[in-house]
């Protein structure tokens, strides 16, 4: 037999104004259980859902090999820059003629190439060298005038002196690539010259082309024995896991708030409140959307990185040994990160979720929600734009206490992180705010959303819903 | 013992909503819950099935608080209907099901049983967005009662069905209550009542205005109703000078009259002896509940000004 209401105070009588649910929470994992199964079903079995997964997909491994294909077109391409050379210095560096052509070839083209018929058989090289003679210059000019002759460049010593380089083209200055390497290669010629006239041997000369010893020994905190490539896959990670956490908060957080909505829109949200609590069902509808989420995700990335690591043996075959391109080079510090990322994204989505729930529940129609979801999407923005600052000043007392925030704590962290900006303790530190914030917000929103899903009247101010909150 | 409502109140804001209803309906009966649109019914009901909290008051079933009642011992029709629209009939009922406390197989075999006597079987591979409006209200009445609950509260559940529909669920009411259910419901059609119920109760802006079995009712709110043909005189212009009977009716198949409680009716059939009618008809009828509603629920209106409570 149970209590009688008239014994209970009577201000805890008046305070029960909606049910908390009462006899339904003798099943709460059972019913949770079933409302993540169809929310789940429901969403991967939804055409909308197949088919922009699909998509993406699709672009997903188009943007995987566009960078192979777009080497491959170059590579096998017949534009060739053509270059005369006009040697009126006489040997340079101790090169004349062909040696010379040779050595322009090599600094230009990477490899020994001249304008030889038939030498490189997957394609030619970007630069054509020929040696003409001085007394050609006018017409040379006039081809250059006329395009038929890309680069004309004369050398010239005045009076045993140092080589003088003319730089003929009919190219915009602006847009021209081509300077620059001719301008490296003058320089390179230049000094060689100068190196030989002193009497220096080539040794000598490639000492003098040698780096020096240099170590680069950092006293500040928190920074360890990571390498430069390690730092810069981590900034990558850190970078690419904030878009993800950003793009995948707002989409699956927005459709928690719609299937709401929804529920709410078609009143069979009636029927469920009759079944199930209302925390069961916004915990069912959470786990179960954002299942659905991770899923589409894990497939997403999976497939990404298949088709980046198809891409290695690809362009092997392609342009044979000297394929270079991609290499995915994933050290111990990346996979941590990698986990980490994994962390931080499902606190954040279990976050913001609960809060997108809350906003469905207060909307009549489905066409609401997108207004009523916007305090939240600009609260995540903060957090986002926020993180790109992380990159320069991961330690930054204001940097830490944005870190702080659970809010936005996803985004911050993990370029702070990726940045190698934190002290140890501050990612336990982090997480356990994170958890207590959802804690905190499921606790509001149920409230929010039990008061929420049968109200159809005018949605209520930002006082009332305080109060609902405080109510018990 | 059934279920036992005792002087409920609840406002919303500051409006009070349900001022001390009590009811009692008993168990294995078909109950009749009336009130005009916006009487609070549907908070009521709300109420009955913990979705909502009184303010103050006891709702019991069978002696237990209905917060410590079991799910799956409520059957709840809503008045605005609603259902996954994607969803395929076969899946969302055994969902519905299995949410209600039915295990799974208990939810298909139950599924199959109803879907047949229903006549929807072979609907039950197609999503619910592709059924007629009548199949999809045959769908959320078995979306009611597919987890076999003990008490049904139907909010309107005759509301948009035709003619032919409405006797497959009259049928299933009578089904239900051959199997000893509770049922409640509202409705504003209020044959069905008559023909339905045993029980009635009859709110008006959150208080109980009439209550009791459909018999009692009708003697309590019992005016003499005479109705009278005469042959060689349909109009019976004499009638209107007799004290105590106030004519409401001259149509071409009688004149409906109604006398004073304290009148005899024989008075009317010597009055017409006197004025040498031939009498072809005359009957004593009892009132209709649509006659007794429209009187009660339309005399308070004049009356009330809207309750607000000074907050």
């Amino acid at each position: 037999m149970s209590k009688k209401p008239k014994d209970l105070p009577e201000q805890e009588q008046r305070a029960i104004a909606v049910s908390l649910g009462g006899a339904a929470t003798q099943h709460t994992w059972r019913n949770i259980g079933l409302i993540v199964g169809r929310e789940y079903k429901n969403r991967v079995t939804q055409r909308s859902f197949i088919i922009s997964t699909i998509i993406i997909l699709l672009l997903v491994v188009i943007g995987a090999f566009v960078p192979t294909i777009i080497q491959y077109f170059t590579s096998t391409s017949n534009v060739q820059t053509k270059i005369v050379v006009v040697d009126n210095a006489g040997p340079i560096a101790g090169l004349d003629g062909d040696a010379l052509a040779r050595y322009i070839g090599t600094a230009l083209n990477g490899t020994a190439g001249t304008n030889a018929p038939g030498q490189n058989t997957s394609g030619k090289p970007p630069f054509a060298i020929t040696i003409q003679t001085s007394n050609a210059l006018g017409s040379l000019q006039n081809q250059v005038k006329n395009g038929n002759l890309n680069i004309l460049l004369v050398l010239d010593r005045p009076t045993n002196q140092d080589v003088y380089f003319t730089y003929y083209t009919n190219a915009n200055a602006t847009g021209d690539t081509n300077l620059s390497k001719v301008q490296a290669l003058a320089q390179q010629l230049n000094f060689l010259d100068i190196a030989h006239r002193l009497g220096l041997t080539p040794a000598q000369t490639s000492r003098l082309f040698a780096q020096p010893g240099f170590t680069v020994v950092n006293t500040g905190q928190g920074q360890n024995k990571r390498s430069e490539s390690e730092m810069v896959a981590g900034y990558i990670i850190a970078i690419a896991g904030n878009i993800l956490i950003y793009i995948v908060i707002v989409l699956y957080g927005m459709g928690v708030a719609m299937g709401v909505a929804e529920e709410k829109g078609s009143r069979i949200m009636e029927i469920l409140v009759n079944a199930a609590t209302p925390f069961q069902l916004m915990v069912g509808k959470i786990v179960g959307i954002g299942a659905a989420g991770l899923a589409q995700m894990t497939c997403i990335v999976a497939v990404g990185i298949g088709a980046l690591l198809l891409q290695i043996p690809l362009q092997a075959a392609l342009f044979g040994a000297n394929g270079g391109g991609f290499t995915l080079n994933i050290t111990g510090a990346s996979i941590t990160l990698l986990l980490l990322l994994l962390v931080y994204f499902l606190l954040g989505f279990l976050l913001y979720a609960t809060l997108y729930a809350a906003m469905g529940a207060l909307v009549k129609r489905q066409d609401e929600v997108q207004n009523a979801v916007a305090p939240l999407t600009s609260l995540l923005v903060i957090g986002y734009v926020v993180s790109f600052f992380g990159v320069y000043t991961p330690d930054a007392t204001w940097m830490k206490v944005i870190s702080y925030i659970p809010f936005w704590t996803p985004t911050t962290m993990l370029v702070r992180i990726g940045a190698n900006g934190v002290a140890w303790w501050e990612i336990p530190f982090t997480i356990a705010l994170m958890i207590v914030a959802i804690f905190v917000c499921a606790w509001i929103s149920a409230r929010i959303y039990r008061y929420g899903v049968l109200m159809y009247g005018q949605r209520p101010s930002l006082g009332k819903l305080a109060k609902l909150v405080r109510m018990k | 013992m059934g279920l036992v409502v005792e002087h409920i109140n609840k406002s919303f804001a500051e409006f009070l909503v349900i001022k001390d209803l009590s009811m009692e309906v008993k168990e294995g009966a078909i109950f009749g819950f009336l009130g005009a649109n916006g009487a609070g019914k549907t908070t009521t009901m709300r109420m009955i099935l913990d979705i909502l909290r009184p303010d103050s008051g006891r709702i019991a079933w069978n002696g237990k608080d209905v917060r410590q009642v079991p799910r799956r011992n409520w059957g709840y029709l809503p008045e605005e209907r609603g259902l996954y629209p994607k969803m395929k009939v076969e899946e969302l009922l055994i969902f519905l099901a299995r949410l209600n406390g039915l295990t799974k197989v208990a939810a298909e075999k139950a599924l199959d049983e109803w879907l047949e006597r229903f006549q929807i079987a072979a609907n039950r591979k197609r999503r619910v967005e592709e059924l007629s409006k009548g199949n999809q209200q045959k769908v959320q009445f078995l979306a009611t009662i597919l987890h076999d609950p003990a008490i049904l509260v139907m909010d309107e559940p005759f509301s948009g069905l035709d003619p032919v529909n409405a006797n497959v669920l009259k049928e299933a009411f009578l089904e239900m209550h051959r199997r000893g259910k509770t049922i409640i419901f509202s409705t504003h059609q209020l044959e069905q009542v008559e023909e339905l119920c045993q029980d009635i109760v009859i709110i008006h802006k959150g208080q109980t205005i009439v209550q009791g079995s459909v018999q009692e009712v009708k003697r309590q709110h019992g005016r003499n109703v005479v109705r009278l043909k005469l042959d060689n005189d349909p109009e019976a212009r004499w009638l209107d000078t007799l004290e105590g009977v106030q004519v409401t009716k001259r149509r071409q198949d009688y004149i409906e009259m109604r006398i004073q409680a304290h009148l005899n009716p024989n008075l009317i059939v010597e009055a017409a002896l006197q004025h040498d009618g031939i009498i072809s008809r005359f009957e004593l009828v009892e009132p209709s509940l649509t006659d007794i509603f429209i009187e009660q629920v339309g005399m308070i209106d004049l009356l009330d000004a809207p309750s607000v409570l000074s907050a």
